[in-house]
């Protein structure tokens, strides 16, 4: 099979990067300048590979950074978007990200974000989406690795129709800080939404999230899922889970459940009565709960390489590593 | 021969009650013991503490395990020294394949035994020829660990464990619990069929009708946490015509 890419070996090489997935076309984002910021088609327009935006803080501007990208899709246009961000060195970086989406009638945005930094930098990205009659947003947002990650989710369903999918996996450990914000507004009748959240917490990690769902006064038939699980590997981790429904409605499907817990003592025992190890066991515990999750992600190949990227994380490989060397992507 | 397991006085605790008052066992290779008793005589527990479940107290006796002491050994230290537990309610575990499952377990053996990992067609070959055994369809090694499967699968999925683990000694807790007389044929035929001269087996039951199938050369009744009665495979026909009432009042 041809292969599709364009794979610039000296940039990849640079960045620590391995050989691109499949149909996949990279690009860098250097310190919040990058050849491409974003992505513009046009109406009926289908980007033909997944474009895969690869975010790096370096050295070279280590001061406090704010950048905005926008992906707007035309009627009908379709894309797949993976964004990669990491930290080559280790100063404490402080990143703002805007990620603008904006998708018109019958358009589908398949977003992947993968984010892995070290153990002091603090990156805050926030989304706004807006969606027409009709569009569909897949966005799964997988955080592997960082000092302080938020992830502030805003979705607005404004067209008949429109269908939004957010999940996200986070895994947190040592003093790590992740929060999420979800905030998933039906403006108008007849749309659909999920969201799966779930977090795998160690050491004295703290995740926070909390899931809005807002249903408007005349957005019947609307179905909205919403649900949050957190595994605590440790005595001394803390999860806060906070879900929110807000519905004006009085014809809609929407469900909340939200739920904190540790590993199975009856699991672990029949896999150790199996001549499992201790500590295997627990991985494997663990590997099962992100499973549903990664799932989620549609690109079989991506979705291969984050199990395999989750297991290493959680097998604590990640935390060897002063930066970025763990070739995720 | 050697005893493959010698149990001495064993005494158990679980939340400070005492269950298993001391009990006297010795089990030689190539051997079927079977293990009866009513309801709450402590035949669960037994097992339980061979296998190292936690919580369960053990206050007084010794256990040896092919000349090792068990009671100091982790689950799958036990395991790997050649114990099995065929569960009474074998524990489903979501988003954990069963092939991921045996597969890992079956490479801690073979680590601990200082022999590489089976590649990925050796795996699926010995697993398809013990999934024949238990006369199970390859389809459910993609599956979770027990998730979805019914009462006879989760017994044929202890006993395949078991044909894949290879174990000295198979403890089996009402394996025969649950399951419709085709299930238990097959059961039945594949714990036989796993039968070599160096391994034995312990079969706890209630009931009679597994014994049909699975013969045993020692008949143990367990009541209050001790053995009351010990004779040959005619004590199990004696048990189920006449019940546990002559044996526990001449106690």
């Amino acid at each position: 099979m041809e292969n599709n890419y364009i794979y610039i070996p000296d940039k990849s090489q640079e960045f620590r990067c391995r050989v691109p997935l499949k149909d996949t076309r990279q690009v860098f984002v250097v310190d919040g300048k990058g050849e491409q910021m974003g992505l513009s088609l046009g109406k009926g327009e289908i980007l033909p590979d997944m474009l895969q935006v690869i975010q790096v803080r370096s050295a070279h501007a280590a001061e406090d950074l704010s950048y905005s990208t926008d992906y707007v899709l035309g009627e009908g246009a379709q894309a797949k978007v993976l964004l990669c961000s990491h930290t080559l060195s280790m100063e404490d970086f402080v990143t703002r990200e805007n990620v603008n989406v904006k998708l018109a009638q019958g358009a589908i945005l398949d977003m992947v974000v993968m984010q892995n930094e070290h153990n002091k930098s603090k990156h805050s990205t926030s989304f706004k989406v807006e969606l027409e009659a009709g569009a569909v947003l897949n966005l799964n947002v997988i955080t592997l690795h960082g000092g302080e990650i938020s992830n502030d989710i805003e979705v607005a369903l404004n067209g008949k129709g429109g269908e939004c999918y957010v999940n996200g996996l986070y895994l947190a450990d040592g003093n790590q800080r992740v929060s999420t914000n979800v905030n998933i507004r039906h403006n108008v009748p007849e749309c659909h939404s999920s969201q799966l959240f779930k977090g795998i917490l160690d050491g004295d990690s703290v995740t926070r999230f909390s899931g809005r769902i807002y249903v408007a006064k005349d957005a019947q038939k609307t179905e909205a899922y919403q649900a949050n699980n957190n595994l605590l590997a440790s005595r001394t981790a803390k999860a806060y889970t906070q879900p929110h429904l807000e519905i004006y409605a009085d014809d809609v499907k929407c469900s909340h459940g939200a739920t904190v817990g540790s590993l199975n003592a009856d699991e672990l025992f029949y896999m150790r009565s199996r001549g499992i190890a201790k500590d295997e066991a627990k991985l494997l515990q663990q590997q099962a709960f992100a499973y549903a999750v990664l799932e989620k992600v549609a690109n079989g190949s991506l979705r291969e390489r984050l199990h395999s990227l989750v297991e290493s994380r959680l097998r604590g490989e990640f935390s060897e590593c002063s930066n970025c060397s763990k070739h995720c992507c | 021969m050697e005893n493959l397991i010698e149990i001495k006085n064993l005494h158990a605790n679980i939340n400070g009650r005492e269950i298993l008052k001391g009990i006297d066992l010795v089990v030689k290779p190539g051997e079927v013991h079977a293990i009866m008793g009513p309801n709450g005589s402590g035949k669960s527990t037994l097992s339980a503490v061979l296998a190292g479940k936690e919580h369960y107290e053990v206050t007084e006796g010794t256990v040896t395990f092919m000349g090792q002491n068990l009671l100091e050994m982790s689950p799958e230290e036990r395991s790997w020294a050649g114990l099995f537990l065929g569960f009474q309610y074998p524990i489903e575990i979501p988003g954990v394949t069963n092939v991921n499952f045996m597969k890992t377990a079956v490479n801690e053996h073979r680590k601990q035994k200082g022999l590489a990992p089976l590649t990925a067609a050796e795996y699926l070959k010995l697993m398809r020829e013990k999934l024949a055994i238990v006369e199970m369809d390859p389809a459910f090694s993609s599956r979770g660990v027990n998730v979805g499967f019914s009462g006879g699968e989760k017994k044929r999925n202890e006993i395949f464990q078991m044909a894949m683990l290879d174990p000295k000694l198979a403890i089996l807790d009402e394996t025969d619990s649950g399951l419709d007389v085709d299930a238990l044929r097959i059961v039945a035929t594949g714990v036989n069929k796993l039968k070599k001269a160096d391994n034995a087996t312990i079969v706890i039951t209630h009931y009679q009708r597994l014994l049909d199938y699975i013969v045993p050369d020692i008949v143990h009744v367990l009541y209050k946490g001790k053995i009351i009665k010990t004779a040959g495979k005619e004590l199990a026909l004696e048990v189920e015509t006449r019940g546990y009432d002559w044996l526990i009042k001449g106690e």
